[in-house]
């Protein structure tokens, strides 16, 4: 089967779930808009059900299957709800529970440091400084600029675009990956995955990078990234400060007030 | 190497999460939404990259998405002090008023909506009317009408309304 036709079965969902995306943006309040709203979010369920049925029964454990679905369900509903509501407090809030959902995600492949940082930075902090930031500028809910979204249908058409490159490529990469070596397809635009002993190879210079199931968690984590991204680690750190100061010079129009005090 | 359709799925899920913030970035005009947008384009790669982490072994996805959460919190800071500005300049959040950025050959938007339009009226929470009308059940065997009777009375007859 060609690169073509393989991504052709995914078209029909991306087009449902980008359709249903078009009809739930916000367009005004009248009662026609909510009627629009109704059959694009059925729209997009039946998008989110075809699409989780692509995925198939792969998972090793049945129970961590049932848990990814649900944890996947949510982030990706959450998300179609934050970007289509209409008052920005609620769009943060759903955008939590995108991070909630995301770090449940992580947890499940065994990254408990980043499920743990993600909740804690994220929604703890910066879904908070945000939250602040629209109840200083706009705290009445809704503005009449959150009620009609620019150019939905152009911007939904991109998204179908990039969500059926990407969706298609994966789905193909999936199944030609698959295969033995000596039955894919010759002249394919994908280059194949590394093999396993590449990966060890190149693993093998950098020994602290090697997830092992059996050491403690945030030990190796905090090894690899002091050990072998250190310079990086001081990099990221001088980024924040540099950040801070910034975000306080601009907010201070007149720096000279700030030294004065 | 780990579980390929694993993979996929995870691979899907990020995939789905950046074109939803993609398009979200694209159509939404309130400064705030659109920033909310750009950060769930983080979280779609971020969910790729511990993907790839636990498909190889290898800890490089999950320091990756540590330096993107840096990333992230030290962008919120500088992007929400320009909001601030933005927003004391123009008391408003709307992209819209700054499109005086745009290139140079591109033409104005024009927006085509009413400006006083809101979302819903106000819904305020409704109580059950009991007990006396106050203020008059103090005195004995003076009035001793609930407050319905008393609403339902002062409808027939115009309550006099005392002047200051």
């Amino acid at each position: 089967m060609g690169e073509f036709e393989l991504s052709l079965s995914s078209l029909i969902t991306v087009l449902l779930g980008g359709l249903g995306v078009y009809l739930l943006l916000p367009r005004g309040t009248n009662s026609t808009d909510r009627v629009a709203r109704l059959v694009g979010g059925v729209l997009a369920t039946i998008a989110l059900v075809l699409m989780a049925s692509r995925f198939g029964s792969v998972l090793p454990v049945k129970t961590n299957e049932v848990i990814f679905y649900v944890l996947a369900g949510v982030s990706v509903v959450s998300g179609v709800l934050m970007i289509t509501s209409h008052n920005p407090i609620i769009s943060a809030l759903w955008f939590a529970l995108v991070l909630l959902s995301n770090s449940g995600l992580y947890l499940l492949q065994g990254a408990e440091f980043l499920s743990a940082a993600t909740i804690i930075i994220y929604a703890g902090a910066i879904i908070v400084t945000f939250l602040f930031v629209i109840m200083l500028a706009q705290p009445n809910g809704a503005a009449p600029y959150d009620l009609h979204s620019r150019e939905p249908l152009l911007s939904c058409t991109a998204g179908v675009i990039l969500a059926w490159t990407l969706l298609g490529t994966l789905n193909y990469a999936c199944t030609y990956e698959a295969k033995p070596l000596a039955e894919r397809p010759k002249g394919s635009l994908l280059v194949a995955l590394p093999s396993q002993a590449t990966v060890a190879k190149s693993l093998a210079t950098h020994p602290e990078s090697i997830i092992h199931a059996n050491k403690p968690h945030v030990d190796s984590l905090g090894r690899t990234l002091f050990l072998e991204h250190y310079v990086a680690v001081e990099v990221v750190g001088m980024l924040l400060l540099v950040a801070v100061v910034g975000a306080v010079l601009i907010v201070n129009r007149d720096p000279a007030k700030l030294t004065a005090a | 190497m780990g579980n390929l359709p694993l993979l996929n799925n995870y691979l899907s899920v990020g995939a789905i999460l950046f074109t939803l913030g993609l398009i979200g970035f694209l159509s939404r005009r309130n400064l705030i939404v659109m920033f909310l947008c750009a950060e769930l384009m983080l979280q779609g790669v971020s969910v790729t990259f511990v993907g790839f982490s636990t498909f190889h072994g290898s800890w490089g996805g999950q320091v990756f998405t540590i330096f993107s959460l840096a990333l992230a919190g030290a962008e919120a800071a500088v992007a929400l002090a320009l909001i601030v500005v933005l927003f004391r300049r123009n008391e408003t959040l709307d992209i819209s008023l700054w499109q005086d950025l745009r290139e140079a050959d591109q033409p104005p938007v024009v927006d085509e909506f009413d400006a006083a339009e809101v979302d819903s009226e106000p819904v305020y929470p409704e109580l059950t009317r009991s007990g006396l009308l106050p203020g008059q059940g103090r005195v004995p065997g003076h009035d001793h009408r609930t407050i319905d009777e008393a609403i339902e009375e002062q409808r027939h007859e115009p309550v006099e309304v005392p002047h200051a």
